[in-house]
């Protein structure tokens, strides 16, 4: 209970947090938000069944490029629009996961990176469809969001919502049959589950949110670019995992706000960011292996073995 | 009608033949040991019966219908579970969680994404826990427990299944004396009281005697025995094969 009470108070922080920070924070915490629910999404493969996707971008760009499109072509309304983009980034995640789940391990690392980066190629040079490597400019959000505070309230809504689907998911019996073909997928095979279908339905649920994060980028950016879909994008959610912690529901967004934060902050005065995340992942993964979750967790293991072995003394 | 019927099984591993026209035959109700020195193939025989393994040639049936080269989890949700020798649990989840996993599988629950997984299957993951004597380790991830106490979980993993024909590939594998008779004890009572049909292998043969009702000996891939215990250790063959090494 106490468990939930903490993010009753993160929630109320994130709700008043507009309203003490200046204009380019809120941006940066939007940005977080959107970062966030892609991590989160790209952890239910990695934390979750085991797997490392190192071609998450694709559903994150192909969600980003259905919202985009869609409103600069048409007027469909935003909200339709994000259901588009999760429909689309879910349809793509079943044809690529179709052939991806057949592999694990390194095999499917490449192989999703493999189709990210056709899927990659193909918005690069359809100039007709999707402006190829110009991007789509003028994506406007829809008046009532157009400021940037209610934009972030929007997005806060969306992603808590979204969050709050994924974890129900997690804790359901598909989230703990996750976790035993994460943890030994031939015992699950012989109580009688079909796994490559479990981890394809996986598959295409992570890529629906992560279609969704996408969708979100592009009226708050304005604009969208083909390096969405690139695999640079797809290793940002590894880094944000890696640094929050992947055994922790809550972990990926933890390294999305470290993550993010400290990409605002740093390229505010240096042009050396690549150098600066890379010392921060050395550091995460010499010193504190299970994340920023995972220390958090044995610190508080440790208290709580001194209590016991207080009271017995 | 036979519950289990093997015809001229064979698989052979490169020039190996570790399953050679086996032929063989299970009733309902059955408690069998197979019996065999290291090598002898009987862990192929059940990698071949559960599906891990696809035949080379040959038939197997199971209450009539063939399941011949069938994948493991089509066996297994017809009502064959199969524990194994070396215990392969869930050894990040809590014993407590290994359980119901198998028997939200068996229960068909595992499509369902919204309701708690906590809330589900308590009862029977309880009564499991108690039959398995594992009660007091319910809440303990499963990889920090004995080597006794995961073999036990093995077994309540493949009885979450709710089987009607349990392969157990050495049961007591790595236990001591005691544990070894509680185990077997509870697979006679398993037989006995739940009326579950059950082929175990074993190299021990104070457990093989002690319990299984009919043994069949398997050397180089091949049956070269069988009968009841007695039988069998009066065979000439079996005892220059097998039961001449431990003399």
């Amino acid at each position: 209970m106490i468990r939930y009470g903490w993010l009753g108070l993160i929630f109320i922080a994130t709700l008043i947090l507009p309203l003490v920070i200046g204009e380019y924070w809120i941006h940066v915490a939007v940005e977080i938000l959107i970062l966030g629910l892609f991590a989160v999404s790209f952890n239910m493969i990695f934390g979750y069944m085991g797997q490392l996707s190192f071609g998450h971008a694709a559903y994150f760009g192909a969600g980003a490029y259905a919202t985009g499109l869609l409103m600069v072509k048409t007027s469909v309304p935003l909200p339709i629009c994000l259901a588009v983009s999760m429909i689309t980034a879910g349809g793509l995640a079943l044809v690529i996961g179709y052939f991806c789940v057949r592999l694990t391990g390194i095999y499917f690392a490449i192989l999703t990176m493999a189709f990210g980066q056709m899927l990659y190629y193909i918005i690069f040079q359809w100039y007709s469809f999707t402006g190829g490597d110009d991007g789509l400019q003028g994506i406007v959000p829809p008046d009532w969001i157009i400021q940037v505070t209610a934009y972030y309230y929007f997005t806060l809504f969306i992603v808590t919502g979204a969050l709050i689907v994924m974890w129900v998911i997690s804790e359901s019996p598909f989230g703990y049959t996750m976790r035993a073909i994460r943890d030994n997928a031939d015992r699950t095979r012989f109580i009688g589950i079909n796994v490559r279908k479990y981890m394809l339905i996986n598959f295409v649920v992570a890529g629906m949110f992560a279609g969704l994060a996408g969708g979100l980028l592009g009226p708050f950016n304005r604009s969208i670019a083909p390096d969405l879909c690139n695999w640079h994008q797809s290793g940002v959610p590894v880094f944000m995992t890696v640094i929050g912690g992947p055994l922790g529901f809550l972990g990926p967004v933890i390294g999305s706000v470290i993550y993010t934060f400290l990409f605002a902050f740093v390229t505010g005065f240096t042009e050396y960011w690549p150098l600066t995340i890379g010392l921060v992942i050395i550091f995460v993964v010499l010193y504190m292996p299970g994340g920023v979750l995972g220390l958090v967790k044995t610190k508080f293991k440790t208290i709580g073995a001194k209590e016991s072995m207080d009271a017995e003394a | 009608m036979a519950i289990l019927k093997v015809e001229h099984l064979n698989k052979a591993f490169g020039g190996l033949q570790a399953t050679n026209d086996v032929n063989y035959e299970m009733q309902t109700g059955e408690l069998s040991g197979i019996i065999g020195p290291n090598g002898a193939g009987k862990s192929t025989f059940f990698n071949l019966l559960t599906g891990y393994y696809k035949v080379d040639s040959g038939r197997i049936s199971f209450q009539g219908k063939d399941i011949t080269n069938w994948s493991p989890h089509r066996i297994s949700r017809l009502g064959i579970a199969r524990a194994f020798q070396v215990s392969n649990i869930y050894p990040a989840l809590t014993a407590y969680e290994n359980i119901r996993q198998a028997i939200l599988a068996q229960q068909k629950r595992t499509l369902n994404f919204f309701t708690p997984a906590h809330r589900l299957a308590k009862k029977e993951t309880q009564e499991l826990l108690e039959v398995t004597g594992l009660s007091q380790h319910a809440d303990k991830i499963a990889g920090t427990l004995s080597q006794g106490d995961k073999k036990c979980l093995e077994l309540a993993i493949a009885l979450g299944s709710k089987p009607e024909l349990l392969f157990l590939d050495e049961p007591t594998a790595g236990m001591s004396g005691e544990e070894t008779h509680e185990t077997m004890n509870l697979v006679k009572r398993l037989n006995q009281e739940m009326d579950l049909t059950i082929l175990f292998t074993e190299h021990d043969m104070s457990v093989v005697f002690g319990y299984a009702k009919r043994l069949t000996v398997l050397h180089q891939g091949s049956i070269i025995a069988e009968g009841t215990p007695e039988e069998v250790r009066k065979n000439e063959t079996a005892q220059k094969v097998y039961l001449g090494e431990e003399a």
